[in-house]
């Protein structure tokens, strides 16, 4: 399943690049994160739980950061599994000047499965949709907080 | 097939209720007819560590009408509005819909409150609250509340109803007299969640349109009102033309996420079709009353 979309971020390229490297930007961020631990340079151990009302998971898995251009692009890889299945993402994130801002640009392609996908399927995108922008608003506030 | 072990609580009243909700707030859920959530169970995808089961609350399924609008208790089984006569006459459009609410089975233990606490994207009944201005009514440790439908649908699944109120009535206003209706949805197959679906009212004056109505679900997180397209309408005579430009504002106001039932492009625009099919209808059902 593919989703896209684009934010402006009141700060430079440069500065929005360092956060969105930033493990301590990925840790306070991302959405239902429990866990973030380093195994090595742009890898991660992470444990997620993510949910909508009373249908909750727990996910263990990685988080890794390649084919980084700085300061415009990079890969972001996220998989994870746990009681209610499987999920795999793959997003890209694009950097570019607008005006005294930045604009981002992400695209993304989710994979899940398991019994959360057969049961959850109607609502994936929108909610996989509805956590990244969640992702990005919360940069949005902390690079607004040092503009 | 089992879910995980949860305290199973039978309360007799709504105090006793709204008792056990105040003290395990979050930590609980709701039974009504567990036809959503019975499922989540025992996939073990929800694990509410207590279940509060309302059904012994007899008191909770009742139909009235106060003259203005539908006061249904929230334990009301939906098989039991879509055949109650009251429904019927004050509020056809709630009978057509709910007849395209799963099946017969799922009805017969299906709530009234129980769709509109769960707040599925793709259910009728929320559509049909938004589109009336409808009500709800909760009750929870600071006492009783009443949430307008436009406050109430949050996201997926999420209501501004707090973990520790329970939903006890749902209010629909009942249709102007005189006035045309009609409830179109796709679905794959019959009783499955729609792709799309709409609700419209149309009441008349003459040749004019003098209000317009219309909710969609289906098409985002939330029930939709197409407020836009029902300005359109307004104090016009119907054509086909009118139909059309209302169909172009539903599709300007939904946002529906694509999956592997539908793409996001084919559910905007059967939200369109719809909507001039559910508009034809509802127009010859109000000249028919006139």
């Amino acid at each position: 399943m593919k989703i896209e979309g684009t934010n402006t971020l009141p700060a430079s390229v440069e500065t929005v690049w360092k956060a969105i490297n930033d493990p301590e930007a990925l840790r306070s961020c991302t959405p239902g994160l429990k866990e973030l631990k380093a195994v090595g340079p742009d890898s991660y151990q992470a444990t997620l739980q993510i949910g909508i009302a009373a249908v909750k998971g727990t996910y263990a898995g990685t988080l890794a950061i390649t084919e980084k251009q700085a300061p415009t692009h990079y890969k972001i890889t996220l998989e994870g599994t746990g009681g209610a299945g499987f999920m795999k993402g793959e997003g890209i994130v694009d950097l570019e000047p607008q005006g005294s801002g930045t604009l981002l640009k992400w695209t993304g392609d989710i994979q899940v499965g398991g019994l959360i996908a057969g049961v959850g399927q109607r609502m994936l995108g929108g909610v996989g949709k509805m956590l990244i922008g969640q992702f990005f608003k919360c940069l949005e506030d902390r690079l607004g907080g040092n503009a | 097939m089992k879910p995980a072990p949860f305290e199973y609580h039978r309360p007799r009243t709504v105090e006793e209720g709204t008792a056990l909700l105040a003290k395990y707030g979050d930590e609980a859920k709701v039974l009504a007819g567990g036809q959503s959530l019975v499922p989540l169970m025992n996939m073990r995808l929800a694990r509410p560590a207590n279940l509060i089961d309302i059904n012994r609350i007899e008191s909770l399924a009742y139909i009235r009408d106060d003259g203005r609008a539908l006061r249904i208790g929230a334990l009301t089984r939906q098989r039991a509005a879509e055949r109650a006569p009251l429904v019927a006459e004050r509020c056809p459009l709630l009978r057509d819909a709910l007849r395209l609410v799963g099946h017969a089975p799922i009805r017969n233990r299906g709530t009234i409150g129980g769709s509109i606490a769960h707040a599925d994207p793709a259910a009728e009944l929320t559509a049909i609250l938004v589109a009336l201005d409808g009500e709800v009514t909760a009750r929870g440790p600071k006492g009783t509340r009443v949430i307008a439908a436009r406050d109430l649908f949050v996201s997926y699944l999420r209501t501004s109803l707090d973990p520790r109120e329970l939903l006890t009535e749902v209010r629909i206003p009942a249709l102007p007299a005189g006035a045309g209706w009609s409830w179109m949805e796709i679905a794959r197959r019959h009783g499955d969640f729609a792709l799309a679906g709409v609700g419209v009212v149309l009441a008349v004056r003459g040749r004019t349109i003098a209000e317009a109505r219309i909710g969609l679900t289906g098409v985002g997180p939330t029930p939709v009102r197409a407020a836009e397209a029902e300005r359109l309408l307004v104090g016009r005579s119907p054509s086909e033309d009118l139909w059309n430009a209302a169909a172009a504002a539903v599709r300007a106001a939904v946002t529906p996420d694509g999956d592997i039932h539908a793409s996001a492009e084919y559910r905007t625009h059967v939200a369109g079709v719809l909507t001039q099919r559910a508009l034809r209808e509802a127009w010859e059902r109000a000249r028919e009353a006139a």
